[in-house]
């Protein structure tokens, strides 16, 4: 199980890189299409199109590696003060609606997809891009968020069965402030270790 | 219907449901309650639409450049350049700290980003110099909160989304208000530190030599705030453009600073996206919600009742500052606005109030927000890179710029212009 769960680790962060590199490749071209619309009045013509396409598909592709990050806000305020079981139990309701809500999504997206293979829609830009190429790419993100967080909420439900409560509130409970602080700061001093080394 | 689509949403947050899946089961829930269509078949078009907004682009640009700026070490340099300018006022380096918070603001769109940023660079220097710590740490964290102020803001996308009003304006409105904010903190401090003395730290003393030796420091923030603030005021670029030519600009920063590995790269596209996906899953579940209020006329039912209530505008305005007071002690800001600010822009701007300075009220409220007990992220920020003592000490040194910010409020409504000014010019 733990062995799987690595793999699955080691593919949210294939998959971030993926949605990153859209991103920066985005900005890229944007870039270029500001500066050529500038200065030589001329344009790469739908690089908002392929940006706001990197952006659906970038982000949708990152979900599952920000759910086992565990990034998802939480208001927390109330559930702080719960008894640890009490939260246990709060933490695997929020994954379920979290996960059967976007699994919605994903659902009807593929309706939405469906529709624009019937119709053979193309953006309305220039480039004329089938529609499906990028709602596919998109879907394929979201499919892959829901199978990852059914497969973290079965593993959290295997450690509370095997009396291991403490590993699956590692896995599925909010971060508390000190956590998220406690890494923050480990960055930020990793970094000024090795400036002053550098120097 | 007011009441239960309050009492679910409350419900649901309060029980730790994470605020994207509790957005999107409260639209669900109102659909199926009170909707006589099936709302739910739209929210794969919807879905899709709000995924690929040009305008959210602008969002993973500005965490990808903050996440470069962070690992470029140009907040350090820039922190010791601006510590041998302003110590010599009663006050000293807390005067560098709210200096350095304004002008990192203005190359990051994030208050958390700024507060970590500056205070990693400042916390040292507290015991060196013999200061009143809970005062210093205050002055960091409630400095650290212009980062959504003053401009790039990633709360101002945000908000310009959800209103549909002019991003590029609202940017342009928060200037004043922050470089005024700023002031203010540096008065307060002032103040502060010439009825107890004692507080104030030893002053420094530079020679003029060593000031200009150190001016080249500021030139890497001042080039990507050119590169995004100016290309948007010329208006040569859109907001979401002028946040590509920023990723660009702070990556060719850190190429100078020999600090651009693909390693780097790798951390901050990481962190980036991370960030990313989960501002946009709570901004899709949003935009459901609020298809679903609007359509089921929640919105009009709202806005009805508000005005049988026949408030004053100025009875108007200090109840919508309170609610947001006190909402912010409890609540993450992101989600406070997403949740509220669909509802609660309409009827302000039915009342007159013009959506570009309410857009910078907001901004300035979820900044009080941020350093509010009990949940204040920036108190907890602070209080983390400290490493040491009780929260407490931070939430008191903090305390004063509550009083502050509650003043710069109180100045936004007297003087309107203070947001209005620069983009009536901008627009002509």
């Amino acid at each position: 199980m733990h062995a799987l769960m690595r793999g699955v680790l080691q593919v949210t962060r294939w998959s971030t890189w993926f949605g990153g590199a859209l991103i920066l490749l985005a900005a890229f071209l944007i870039g270029v299409d500001v500066v050529l619309r500038k200065f030589f009045s001329t344009s790469i013509g739908g690089a908002d199109e392929l940006a706001g396409y990197a952006l659906a598909i970038g982000t949708a592709w990152s979900l599952a590696a920000a759910l086992l990050a565990r990034a998802h806000i939480r208001i927390d305020s109330l559930y702080a003060l719960l008894p640890l079981r009490l939260r246990l139990l709060l933490d695997f309701v929020g994954l379920a609606l979290f996960i059967g809500f976007f699994g919605l999504i994903a659902r009807h997206g593929w309706n939405v997809l469906l529709q624009s293979w019937q119709s053979g829609s193309r953006s309305q830009s220039a480039l004329q891009i089938p529609t499906v190429i990028p709602q596919a790419l998109w879907i394929l993100g979201l499919a892959l968020f829901v199978i990852i967080g059914v497969l973290l909420f079965v593993h959290a439900l295997g450690l509370v069965l095997r009396g291991r409560s403490g590993e699956a509130t590692r896995a599925i409970s909010t971060r508390s402030a000190q956590e998220d602080v406690a890494e923050e700061v480990r960055d930020v001093k990793a970094r000024r270790s090795r400036e002053s080394d550098a120097r | 219907m007011i009441w239960t689509a309050v009492g679910v949403l409350l419900l649901v947050l309060a029980l730790a449901v994470p605020v994207a899946a509790g957005l999107g089961v409260l639209g669900l829930a109102l659909s199926e309650m009170y909707s006589k269509l099936p709302l739910t078949l739209a929210i794969g078009e919807m879905s899709w639409a709000t995924s690929n907004n040009f305008l959210l682009v602008a969002i993973p640009f500005f965490v990808l450049l903050g996440e470069i700026l962070l690992r470029s070490g140009i907040a350090e340099r820039m922190y010791n350049a601006l510590v041998l300018w302003v110590p010599w006022l009663p006050g000293g380096l807390m005067h560098s700290n709210i200096a350095s918070c304004a002008m990192f603001a203005s190359t990051s769109g994030s208050s958390v980003a700024t507060a970590a940023t500056i205070g990693t660079v400042a916390m040292g220097e507290i015991r060196k110099h013999g200061y009143s710590e809970r005062l210093f740490l205050g002055t960091i964290a409630a400095g650290g909160t212009l980062g959504i102020l003053i401009p790039p803001s990633i709360n101002m996308i945000v908000y310009g989304v959800l209103t549909d009003s002019s991003i590029p304006k609202l940017y342009l409105a928060g200037i004043i208000p922050g470089l005024v904010l700023a002031i203010l903190f540096s008065l307060t401090i002032l103040v502060i530190c010439l009825i107890w003395p004692q507080l104030g730290g030893r002053r420094t003393h530079a020679t003029w030599a060593q000031r200009i030796q150190a001016l080249p420091d500021l030139l890497p923030p001042l080039v990507i705030f050119l590169a995004v603030i100016g290309s948007i005021y010329a208006g040569w670029a859109t907001a979401t453009e002028s946040a590509a030519l920023g990723v660009i600009a702070a990556l060719v920063v850190a190429a100078l600073r020999r600090r651009l590995t693909l390693r780097m790269l790798g951390h901050a596209l990481e962190g980036t996206m991370r960030t990313s996906a989960m501002i946009m899953a709570i901004l899709i579940a949003a935009y459901f919600l609020n298809f679903v209020i609007t359509s089921i006329g929640l919105t009009t039912q709202v806005n009805r009742y508000v005005t049988q209530l026949g408030l004053t505008p100025a009875q108007l305005f200090v109840t919508v500052v309170l609610f947001y007071l006190v909402l912010g002690m409890f609540m993450e800001t992101l989600s406070m606005m997403v949740a509220t600010v669909p509802i609660i822009a309409p009827i302000m701007i039915k009342a007159g109030f013009d959506p570009i300075w309410f857009g910078v009220l907001i901004v300035i409220l979820l900044e009080t927000a941020m350093i509010t007990p009990p949940v204040g992220i920036n108190l907890y920020v602070v209080q983390g890179l400290r490493e040491r003592g009780r929260i407490d000490d931070v939430i008191i040194g903090a305390a004063p710029f509550v009083l502050t910010m509650l003043l710069m409020i109180a100045a936004l409504w007297y003087w309107p212009a203070l947001a209005l000014w620069i983009p009536s010019l901008a627009s002509r």
